[in-house]
């Protein structure tokens, strides 16, 4: 079908996407409000960076028994979070999920925007980010970190060129499934040397197993379609975005199975530490350090929130039902993040010395530094909600060129 | 027979060693003369190889030579019994070590066989933890292994020092007085003749009085005014955002 030249006045078309600029001016005052609150975390995050570039580390909680803050921990759940918009992608042009085409282009944004978050709290972690080049003109091939961090960038153009790809239907279908096949082994790629900037230190005795790497794979997974389905409804409640029940259904389903599998790794893994005859004493200390001790309060909600989100979706009777599912992912999603806070912890919370270290509690600019990322991260969600054709038009299919008559009526992305 | 004179030949940029007959014709095939070019790469690396040696020789971690010409100290003679005698050093009476750390071991010549075996009959070999003797040029931790247990083990985790696998206790501390470490770890004695290896320079280990205070986090009081300030326009666009513009 050829293009219609009918962009009405507000829409501008730059590298080939609409861009409805017009829906801006016909915002609420709630969307703006909301904006408002976003910047106003953001500035605060900005002057928190300033801080850290002005002053150096002495603004900072890490010291020598936490090298790895906040920062750490907030890198491993952000690129975690991005997988789940990289399996609805891939399960839509690899597998054939039908599904979930209405969710492609959201997941791929989504995806992209929590991996720039990821970076983002690497750079701001710098104490003098202009240096981070060196690590790309200089790498160090024996750090994972070279490997997570290069990866992460790649992964995050690719998702970027995927929504590109989607917006404008170019290429067709063959294009969006040979991204797909570059994508989702780089995903792969990308969780699995995250997991071994943990798993290759042999002096942190509960980052050093090789289930790590499983099981970082299986918590990106569930935790990011728990995101996701969050995210859908939070965008059909707005109006932005409509999708069908058994979408809803689908994905509880999957998330349900990827969760009894994370939560099976994780068991497995207390098991080997606690079982008498493979129990070492390095491993037994710190691990009860966690289930009882002073890290108790970050790891036993883990366990505990994770089990109830799985029940809470086991039943097929009750699993359709939006307010299990919600309550389920944000379990979920609370209880990732206070998993990778506990990851963290395991390699800091007692020292190669044997010195045991109080848990790690963040700095008023570290905290500002991680919200101001989340804001910049919601504005980009918040903005491209109302701007970008995020909707899949009914009968509409990826691989079919745009046919560009979305915008030929005056479009309601009314929002509060 | 005719006299082969040798030449050497300049052949874009190769030195090659020809040898031509007196009526001109080469005696030589294509294979030989690359053998012979590769003996002569072969021979100057290892002039280079021996000259670095000798550039780089110091001291090792024992105090002895790290390039170890042995009989320049230790002359093998043949005593009137017609048998060689014990090649002990020229002039040698005895080793002469001042000991910082392990003093404690004893007093004299106690401290010494503490982990040497006998001077009468091997010096140069070490009490293992089992009793039984190893050279120096062998496992030679495990002799530190004997008081040090505990070392030992995060040195085998690779929890202390390099797990490398020519690491050994003396080649990061002088075992003599085993506070003074190794900028650069040494390798062991291996008993080759050449130990290509400059020895570092020394610092002496300064052991901390108590363990490090971490320093108190500095949060200027500027950016808690700010937070402060924004922390309230957040709440007022929350309340909004929650309760929305209320109806007069």
């Amino acid at each position: 079908m050829a293009e219609v030249s009918t962009t009405p006045p507000g829409v501008k078309r730059i590298i080939g996407v609409d861009f409805n600029f017009a829906a801006l001016r016909t915002a609420g005052p709630r969307y703006w409000a909301f904006v408002s609150l976003l910047l106003t975390v953001g500035v605060l995050g900005l002057m928190a960076w300033g801080t850290l570039l002005t002053q150096g580390g002495v603004v900072m909680a890490m010291r020598d028994s936490y090298p790895w803050g906040l920062w750490f921990t907030n890198y491993m759940y952000y690129v975690g979070l991005a997988a789940g918009g990289l399996v609805v992608y891939a399960s839509v042009h690899l597998f054939g999920a039908k599904q979930y085409h209405p969710l492609a282009r959201l997941a791929v944004l989504q995806a992209g925007v929590l991996v720039m978050m990821a970076l983002l709290g690497i750079i701001t972690d710098m104490e003098r980010p202009w240096r981070a080049m060196w690590m790309l003109l200089t790498p160090n091939f024996t750090s994972p970190f070279v490997f997570t961090g290069s990866a992460a960038t790649l992964y995050m153009v690719i998702c970027f060129v995927d929504l590109w790809i989607l917006l404008t239907g170019k290429g067709g279908e063959k294009l969006a499934r040979r991204m797909t096949l570059i994508a989702l082994p780089l995903a792969i790629y990308m969780h699995t040397t995250t997991a071994f900037v943990l798993a290759l230190n042999k002096s942190r005795e509960l980052w050093h197993t090789a289930v790590m790497v499983p099981i970082f794979l299986t918590s990106a997974t569930a935790s990011g379609i728990a995101l996701l389905l969050i995210t859908a409804y939070i965008f059909q409640r707005l109006g932005i975005m409509r999708f069908k029940a058994s979408m809803f259904r689908s994905m509880s389903t999957l998330l349900a199975t990827v969760i009894i599998m994370d939560l099976f790794l994780l068991v497995v893994e207390i098991l080997v530490v606690f079982w008498p005859t493979s129990a070492q004493p390095g491993h037994v200390v710190r691990f009860s350090e966690f289930l009882t001790g002073s890290y108790a309060f970050a790891f036993v909600p883990v366990l505990v929130l994770g089990t109830t989100a799985f029940i809470l979706l086991a039943r097929r009777s009750t699993r359709h039902l939006p307010a299990l599912q919600i309550t389920a992912s944000v379990m979920y999603v609370v209880a990732i993040f206070l998993k990778r806070y506990s990851l963290m912890a395991m390699g800091f919370s007692v020292n190669p010395l044997g010195q045991p270290a109080p848990p790690f509690v963040p700095s008023l600019v570290e905290v500002l530094l991680a919200l101001g990322i989340i804001a910049l991260g919601m504005l980009i969600m918040t903005i491209s909600a109302k701007v970008l054709p995020l909707e899949v038009p009914e009968d509409h299919d990826e691989g079919q060129e745009s046919p560009r008559v979305e915008f030929a009526v005056e479009p309601t992305l009314e929002v509060g | 027979m005719s006299e082969q004179p040798l030449r050497l030949r300049s052949e874009g940029g190769v030195r090659a060693i020809e040898v031509t007959n007196v009526h001109g014709t080469s005696g030589f095939g294509r294979s030989e003369r690359l053998a012979a070019v590769g003996l002569v790469v072969l021979m100057l690396l290892l002039a280079a190889l021996v000259f670095t040696a000798q550039a780089f020789a110091g001291r090792s971690s024992t105090g002895e030579l790290a390039f170890y010409p042995c009989t320049e100290c230790h002359p093998v003679t043949i005593g009137p019994d017609g048998n060689p005698t014990s090649p002990l050093p020229i002039d040698f009476e005895k080793h002469e070590i001042e000991l910082e750390m392990h003093d404690i071991l004893g007093e004299g010549d106690k401290a010494c066989l503490a982990c040497h075996d006998d001077p009468s009959r091997n010096p140069g070999m070490l009490i293992l933890p089992d009793g039984t003797l190893v050279d120096v040029s062998g496992d030679v931790s495990r002799v530190c292994q004997r008081c040090h247990f505990e070392k030992y083990r995060d040195w085998q985790l690779g929890v202390h020092g390099k797990d490398a696998p020519k690491c050994s206790s003396a080649g990061c501390h002088d075992p003599h007085t085993p506070s003074w470490i190794y900028v650069a770890a040494l390798p062991p004695f291996q008993g080759t003749g050449i130990e290509v290896r400059a020895v570092s320079a020394r610092e002496p280990f300064k052991p901390l009085a108590a363990p490090p205070v971490a320093p108190p986090i500095e949060t200027p009081i500027w950016l808690a005014i700010a937070v402060s300030l924004g922390g309230l326009i957040s709440l007022g666009a929350l309340g909004y955002l929650i309760l929305g513009r209320s109806k007069r």
